[in-house]
């Protein structure tokens, strides 16, 4: 069964702006399939429909064109037990600052309808699992940024839900925490079989975690597959760096003078990057060739298009949402 | 509707508001100045008057038909004492106001708060329906603000009885009428103040507006007060049950408005 799944999922947002009713289009015909255990990282700039996404999908929002399903489970027509069945992480940690962790935890448990006995034995692992227990009874408030971060991770997965929705879920936490939680996170996908929906702006976090990423831009999808897959689609970009122990103007003209499509010379760094078109058979090649013009070469690399890259041009530099249509 | 759902919101609100200094000011302050001040600043400075100043004049037939029905021995006072057990009355009155002005922070707080402060999306995507949120949210600003006029009218009461015995040798609190309030409309007006609470906190975003149009919106629910208290002066025990039936009429009309208003949607788009 899917986790996730969406068909043609549509939101418009209406507004007023001059007395005029506006719609804005925030979701755009997306269409999502995710399996049990995945990590699903959504990418894109402010303002893309990540966070709307999220809502739609966690039986927040309602669609206004398409649908979606959680293990099966309608987010119009079963929306409770779809909530029953999600957690959610939201974009700010919005905890009760005036009630301890404790208290947070234990309001958050009840309304998901935890047994009370389980409640406390509950509140102790997941406070273990994210090194709070020595916070437990602090306000929340009390806590620094990073602290209520982890605490709003460990309330949106308190009732360990199947299938787990996070807003930028390192986002304010200090490298060691944000650690533990990306740890955690692949730990539950691969033992629990937990499925997670990603929402970040962080490449980094994205290209560690994430068995598929896909990239939203003013609401559209506008592409998705794994962080290898991602990185293939500007496979041409490829570069090989070739470095000498000395530079020498011979070097350069023999690469100027040769069949190679240059792409820089650095005779600082004595360095020459040229495009390969068929790396596996032509990089033993050239080696060859240069050996063999006793060049000092003492390093060669193949320098591979990042995440980043691939995400940067993909997305649009324009962020403004689309004008769906007008009434007076 | 999971009525333990319901207890988890309310529980949680009120541990919110036992550490919110400025709700706790408004549950046990505003009480604490109606039941103490007013009898203070209105009766005690009549008991300095001259009873002799009073007589000459009559109460008129209204006062008189009004007071004669509820007040037992009315009929044996001089001018001087109907003055001060009317006096007694009126500012009575004023702490049936606190039904009104308890929910319009406790609600604010609590509704309009949790938009503000954004908690209100971890409950939006729990499974906890719209119907459950705004019984707790009646629940958890009813229990103060019953809690609250109760210590406030039975302050007022003992205050106002020591100030009139002493001056004109009667008691005249608790009466049927103001039990009657305190533990019947007081309520009613509460859950009728947190509902039209409910109702502003859709279309507000910050606990500020939500005053401003609140209070606003609950001027009405002065009248009604008036229009209950005089009724129950003029007629008979039918009036005053029909008068709590109309009210729970228009508690339930209102719950259902309040229930599809505070719609998950909205307040989520709205709060951003």
């Amino acid at each position: 069964m899917l986790a996730i799944e969406t068909r043609q999922l549509t939101k418009d947002y209406e507004i007023k702006k001059d007395r005029k009713k506006i719609y804005l289009r925030a979701v755009d015909n997306v269409n999502l399939q995710i399996k049990e255990s995945e990590i699903y990282c959504l990418l894109g700039p402010n303002g893309a429909g990540k966070t709307s996404t999220s809502r739609l999908l966690t039986a927040i929002l309602r669609p206004s064109i398409g649908g979606a399903r959680i293990l099966g489970l309608d987010v119009v027509e079963d929306a409770s037990e779809v909530r029953s069945k999600v957690g959610l992480l939201t974009e700010t940690p919005a905890l009760y600052e005036r009630l301890t962790v404790r208290q947070n935890l234990n309001f958050i448990a009840q309304l998901y309808s935890i047994p009370k006995e389980d409640i406390n034995p509950r509140i102790e692992e997941i406070v273990d699992l994210f090194d709070l227990t020595e916070k437990i009874d602090l306000s929340a408030g009390s806590l620094s940024k990073g602290m209520r971060q982890k605490v709003s991770i460990a309330r949106a997965m308190i009732h360990d839900p199947p299938v787990l929705f996070l807003d930028e879920p390192t986002a304010s936490l200090a490298p060691e925490s944000a650690k533990i939680v990306r740890e955690q996170i692949m730990k539950l996908a691969k033992t629990k079989k937990r499925t997670f929906f990603i929402c970040t702006h962080n490449l980094f976090e994205a290209e560690r975690l994430a068995t598929r990423v896909g990239i939203i831009n003013r609401g559209k999808i506008i592409s998705q597959g794994s962080p290898a897959e991602l990185r293939e689609l500007k496979k041409d970009e490829t570069s090989t760096i070739f470095r000498f122990s000395s530079w020498s103007d011979i070097i350069k003209n023999y690469f100027q003078e040769g069949d190679y499509e240059i792409l820089e010379i650095d005779p600082e760094k004595k360095s020459i990057s040229i495009f390969i078109s068929d790396i596996e058979n032509e990089t033993p090649q050239i080696i060859e060739k240069l050996i063999n013009q006793k060049f000092p070469m003492f390093e060669v690399r193949h320098e591979y298009p990042t995440l980043e890259r691939v995400y940067l041009e993909l997305v649009e530099s324009e962020n403004q949402p689309v004008v769906k249509e007008e009434v007076e | 509707m999971n009525f333990k759902r319901v207890w988890a919101l309310t529980r949680k609100d009120l541990r919110e508001f036992m550490k919110s200094k400025y709700v706790m000011s408004a549950i046990i302050g505003i009480p604490l100045l109606f039941a103490v001040l007013f009898p203070f600043a209105t009766l005690m400075p009549m008991t300095k008057i001259n009873p002799a100043d009073f007589e000459g004049g009559d109460f008129g037939v209204f006062v008189e038909n009004l007071f004669s029905k509820t007040v037992k021995g009315w009929d044996d006072l001089d001018n001087y004492g109907k003055a001060m057990v009317l006096m007694a009355y009126i500012m009575f009155v004023s702490v049936l106001l606190l039904p009104i002005i308890i929910p319009a922070v406790t609600a604010s707080e609590s509704v309009v708060g949790e938009k503000e402060r954004k908690t209100i999306e971890a409950i939006l995507a729990s499974p906890i329906t719209e119907s459950e949120i705004v019984a707790a949210k009646i629940l958890s600003s009813l229990l103060p603000s019953f809690l609250g006029t109760a210590v406030a009218a039975v302050g007022y009461m003992v205050i106002a009885d020591v100030i009139l015995w002493n001056s004109i040798g009667i008691i005249i609190f608790p009466d049927f009428l103001s039990i009657v309030f305190v533990l019947i409309f007081g309520p009613l007006f509460s859950i009728i103040s947190v509902e039209l609470m409910i109702m502003v906190s859709t279309k507000v975003k910050s606990v500020r507006d939500s005053y401003q149009v609140g209070s606003l919106i609950v001027l009405p629910l002065i009248l009604l007060i008036a229009a209950e208290m005089f009724s129950f002066f003029f007629a008979s025990y039918a009036t005053l049950f029909g008068g709590v039936a109309g009210m729970v009429v228009i508690i339930i009309i209102l719950f259902k408005i309040a229930t599809k208003i505070f719609d998950r949607e909205k307040m989520i788009t709205k709060m951003t």
